[in-house]
């Protein structure tokens, strides 16, 4: 198991008394698996993405990622963590606006302190159609090819395990369908395990298996397929 | 390999704009720093290379005494170039006729400053000249060639010794001080001195000795010589001592050139605040990217510090460039316009400059900077979060400690320093509050208005903290703009009035007590603006509270105990019964008609002796010892051109025949030659020319009244910019409201109006407070600092709120202007 969570929940202060967005969750996703993450906007999906991620802290439960206990971790080991095993895409796809797309592909590799990051970004970016936009910036791009920049810079650390946050939500449908297929391929390549959140039914359906979130509730749909 | 990101960042966001205004205030402050401390500095080098002349060199040792040779051995020991002057009265005798003369004999190098003009005819216009009377030779004031009827070539017997009369010495640079040296001057060599034998032991000698060299070795010559003058028979002067209309009016012109550097200063810093708060804010994304790929914090507190620094170095090389061209620029210009070419300047005004660079651009980046390393990497999901767990405290204390530091620095006074910074704090506290209750009563008038205005009205409600933050700082820099331009003119204004076109350019002293009547009756005729005539008498100040003070006592007595310190040498007294013009009471009263018997003190001279009203003052008049109280001080503008006494007695206690009066009086330059003729009535009278004296302080003014101008230039770049740079800041937001309004179908006529309506109320009511609040800032400057007379600007409370208005309207459309361009669907693009 790369990812398992036990009795994971999550509770915020807000200034109407404290509020419960996630339920006792626990789940187990296993190495190379695609695993998709649906339901209703306000079900607690992002909430869930950020706490197998790493990028917040559970409330009470485990969440444990290639056997290390992230409530174990401070920020600091989180983040080797992530800079070590975890790539990520985002619906809003994040680029730095001051850095290029090579830059933006770069930048993981170099807070690594890797020293190869130049050559494997060039190919990444090749790999994913932009090889002739390497010095464009995000503000020069279409949303579709900030998005494909995104995905190299996600593949560029070679990370173990992929998240993905509505990678397709602010895409139109046509450059949505480019940006999964080219996600789905590299994803097969390179044996990454694969979470995404998504309100895309058909793109679900590609995963091996979908989970679905009901006002902070895991319910699984179906199972492992293969 | 974090070092290439940040450098990276740098590169590109400098390219792309982004880093424009942050940049622009650091180089700006820098800027502004540096070129205005080079100009003042050179300037006050200038002016005292000039004001060097007034001594003919840059110290003047007087004695009474011959002094010890070794004291001359050592000054050239130290670098220094020395000469001397040996000066006396003595009778001069010509073919027909004889003259009580000042006779001055002086070494081969005087003068070391300045230089003297000589001519053939006299009171005509002189040439400046580098030569010296040779051996047997003497030159003649004019003055004397009147009273004796003397012509060039003419022989005066001087003592033991004859000599030929060769030149008319129209000008000694080092003559114009002393308006009470009664007798006209010849000049003649050193060598020449002891022949005429009239040298002996007990007369009356003046020995003046002149030093000149770079202010370092005159410093270690003066540390090694003062310890051993001794303070009742010898004097040490300098340039900027004493009662000289300069050393006053260069030390108001510092006075303000420091206050408006100051300003400057902490309006660039405001923008400075503004930039990096912008920036980090813009950067926030940036930080929770990298903190989610992996970044660890350290890493990214490194990657954006070295940026900063980065960024921060750039900024102050660019801003010491831009210094540096402006004001060799400025200078160029002053020194043509002013004949004279300033001496360079020392490295000061560039650590300067540097130094409050890199502390405005580390101290308001810092609390930004912070909050922008403890940006969580959660919010790449949740993206409306933003780490607020410092405290806002913390920056208001980086902020004010920051900008007390500069304070301090600048007027290295931490007593100023706290007024002015509780002083601006309570007007910022006022300021806010007031802020918020316009924007409130602006709403309530909204309503009834048209849609363009009921749509401004609610931005600026929607916005009203942000507002009244935004209102403060355009209010801010609109006062230090009015009370720069204020003061600017109060200050000239000031200074002109004091030297009008007609004030007076010759002094006639040694007026007999006889010839008052007829000399005041010859101004008349002649349509003469004079002063009144002042008797003088000459006498000494013997006792204080019946403590004898150390001038009345022989030398050994002086070193065997302590005595109360005294004036150290004869005063000119003088006797008037209503006060004189320019001179103010400070103490005390004038004298009553019929209670007499006392004195009027100046007020310096009061502090310096420690003076009160009601302490019994004792003075030796022609023999005679008389005490009187002292009934007011009295302070004297010594920048006026008219007779000023430090002692004013009642007339019934000092009125004598023996006195000798003194008047100044203004003649037309174009009918100087009717002198002659004008004074041929009265031979004994002596004439002095201040000519001289009046171009230089004309000239301070003009070279202060530049700097002045070009104070106001960068204090007016500086509030431009922070008014950019707090429009850029609120521009996200605005971007925002636009799209939805845009969205909702809004024409872009009304939104364009909206916003221009906006910025014009935002700009209006700014000007408005700061017209008040500069009101009363200058009337305190004017009544604590500056000793001029309190005014009230009225044009200011209407051009404050009109420009206002104008320019924060224009600069609010300039930089929106890209935003309202744009149609709904390139600004959705934008925001997504
Ligand atoms: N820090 C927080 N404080 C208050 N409410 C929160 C916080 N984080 C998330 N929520 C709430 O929890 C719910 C789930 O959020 P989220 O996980 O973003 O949902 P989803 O991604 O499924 O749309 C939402 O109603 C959101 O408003
Ligand atoms: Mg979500």
């Amino acid at each position: 198991m790369i990812i398992q969570t036990t009795a994971v929940s999550k509770k915020v202060e807000t200034s109407a008394g404290p509020l419960t967005i996630l339920h006792a969750i626990t789940l187990a996703i296993k190495a190379g698996e695609s695993v998709a993450i649906v339901g209703a906007s306000g079900s607690g999906k992002s909430t869930l993405l950020s706490l197998l991620a790493g990028l917040d802290i559970a409330t009470t439960g485990q969440v444990l990622i290639d056997n290390e206990n992230l409530g174990d971790l401070d920020e600091e080991q989180r983040a080797k963590i992530r800079a070590d095993k975890v790539g990520f895409i985002f619906q809003s796809f994040l680029l730095i606006p001051s850095l290029t797309a090579l830059e933006n592909v770069m930048l993981p590799a170099e807070l690594a302190g890797r020293k190869d990051a130049e050559a494997q970004a060039r190919e990444l970016l090749g790999k994913v159609g932009l090889g002739e936009r390497l010095t464009h910036y995000p503000n020069q791009l279409s949303g579709g090819e900030q998005q494909r920049v995104a995905i190299a810079r996600a593949f560029i650390g070679q990370p173990k395990i992929l998240f993905a946050d509505e990678p397709t939500g602010n895409l139109d449908s046509t450059t949505g369908h480019t940006v999964e297929a080219l996600l789905f391929e590299m994803n097969k390549a390179q044996g990454t395990t694969l979470v995404m959140v998504t309100h895309d039914t058909t793109l679900a359906q590609k995963c091996d298996r979908v989970l679905e979130m009901q006002a902070g509730e895991l319910k699984e749909q179906s199972v492992d397929v293969a | 390999m974090w070092h290439k990101i940040s450098w990276r960042l740098l590169q590109h966001e400098l390219r792309r704009g982004e880093l424009t205004i942050m940049a622009a205030a650091i180089a700006l402050s820098v800027c502004a720093v540096l070129s205005l401390s080079l100009f003042s500095e050179r300037l006050q080098a200038g002016l005292l290379e000039r004001s060097a002349e007034f001594l003919a060199a840059d110290r003047v040792l007087r004695s009474r005494d011959e002094v010890n040779t070794e004291w001359l051995q050592q000054a050239s020991d130290e670098g220094l170039r020395w000469a001397r002057r040996t000066s006396f009265n003595s009778m001069a005798f010509a073919a027909s006729d004889m003259a009580l003369v000042d006779i001055k004999a002086v070494s081969s190098e005087y003068p070391l400053r300045g230089q003297l003009e000589v001519g053939s005819q006299a009171f005509a216009e002189g040439a400046p000249t580098d030569e010296l009377p040779q051996s047997g030779e003497a030159w003649v004031a004019s003055q004397l060639f009147q009273r004796l009827e003397l012509a060039l070539g003419d022989t005066l017997e001087i003592g033991n010794s004859e000599f030929t009369v060769t030149q008319v010495l129209t000008h000694e640079p080092d003559s114009g001080l002393n308006v009470f040296t009664d007798s006209p001057n010849v000049l003649i060599g050193y060598d020449d001195l002891a022949a005429t034998g009239l040298i002996q032991p007990g007369s009356r000698v003046n020995y003046h000795y002149l030093f000149a060299g770079d202010n370092a070795d005159i410093e270690r010559f003066e540390s090694w010589l003062l310890p051993q003058l001794d303070d009742v028979t010898q004097r040490w002067q300098g340039i900027t001592d004493g009662d000289t209309p300069l050393a006053s009016s260069l030390q108001r012109a510092e006075q303000f050139m420091l206050l408006a550097s100051l300003l400057g200063v902490v309006l660039a810093a405001t923008a400075v605040a503004v930039a990096a708060q912008r920036y980090c804010q813009r950067n926030y994304d940036a930080v929770a990217i990298m903190k989610t790929l992996g970044g660890s914090r350290g890493l990214i507190s490194r990657i954006f510090t070295l940026h900063l620094l980065l960024l921060t170095v750039f900024s102050i090389a660019l801003g010491t460039l831009l210094g540096y061209l402006l004001q060799a620029g400025v200078i160029y210009f002053v020194a043509a316009y002013l004949e004279q070419s300033l001496p360079a300047a020392g490295s000061g005004p560039y650590v300067l400059a540097i130094g409050t660079g890199l502390l405005c651009a580390l101290m308001f980046s810092l609390y930004p900077l912070l909050r922008l390393i403890k940006v969580p990497p959660l919010r790449v999901l949740q993206r409306d979060l933003a780490q607020s767990s410092l405290r806002a405290w913390l920056q208001w204390l980086i902020g004010g400690g920051t900008i007390y530091i500069l304070m301090v620095v600048y007027s290295s006074s931490w007593l100023l320093s706290a007024a002015l910074f509780a002083g601006g704090s309570m007007a910022v506290l006022v300021l806010l509050g007031i802020s918020r209750l316009f924007i409130r009563a602006s709403r309530t008038a909204g309503m009834q208005a048209g849609s363009s205005w009921r749509l401004a009205m609610a931005g600026m409600q929607r916005r009203a903290k942000q507002n009244s933050v935004q209102m403060i700082s355009f209010a801010t820099a609109l006062m230090l703009f009015l009370l720069v331009l204020a003061l600017r003119n109060e200050l000239l204004a000031d200074w002109q009035n004091q030297l009008p076109d007609d004030a007076p350019n010759y002094f006639v002293v040694n007026v007999a007590d006889d010839q008052v009547a007829e000399l005041n009756a010859m101004f008349e005729r002649e349509q003469i603006s004079a002063t009144d005539l002042y008797p003088i008498v000459p006498g000494r100040l013997m006792a204080i509270n019946d403590e004898l003070v150390r001038d009345a006592v022989s030398k050994e007595e002086r070193d065997a105990s302590e005595f109360r310190e005294g004036f150290g040498r004869e005063l000119q007294l003088t006797w008037r019964a209503d006060l004189p013009p320019n001179n103010n009471l400070t103490e005390g009263n004038w004298f009553s008609e019929d209670e007499t018997g006392s004195v009027s003190v100046e007020s310096q001279v009061a502090e310096r002796l420690n003076l009160a009203v009601g302490d019994e003052l004792r003075f030796s008049v022609g023999g005679d010892e008389f005490s009187v109280p002292v009934s007011s001080i009295r302070e004297v503008d010594w920048n006026t051109m008219q007779p000023n006494f430090y002692m004013i007695f009642d007339p019934a206690t000092l009125q004598t025949s023996s006195a000798t009066y003194i008047a100044s009086f203004y003649l037309a330059p174009e009918r100087s030659d009717e002198l002659y003729e004008l004074f041929r009535n009265f031979p004994q009278v002596s004439l002095i020319d201040v000519d001289t004296i009046i171009g230089q302080l004309r000239e301070v003014i003009e070279q202060v009244s530049l700097a002045i101008t070009f104070v106001l230039v960068l204090v007016v770049l500086a509030g431009a910019l922070v008014l950019v740079a707090q429009v850029q800041a609120t521009l996200e937001e605005r971007e925002k409201e636009l799209v939805i309004l845009r969205t909702l179908g809004a024409p872009g006529k009304l939104l364009s109006r909206a916003v221009t309506y906006e910025f014009v109320i935002l700009g209006a009511l700014a000007g408005l407070i700061a017209a008040v609040a500069m009101e009363l800032s200058v009337f305190l400057l004017q009544t604590q600092v500056f000793a001029m007379q309190p005014s009230i600007h009225w044009r200011f409370w209407i051009l404050g709120p009109v420009l206002g208005a104008t320019i924060v309207a224009l600069l609010g459309k300039a930089v929106c202007a890209r935003l309202l361009a744009q149609n709904a669907a390139g600004l959705i693009r934008r925001l997504s």
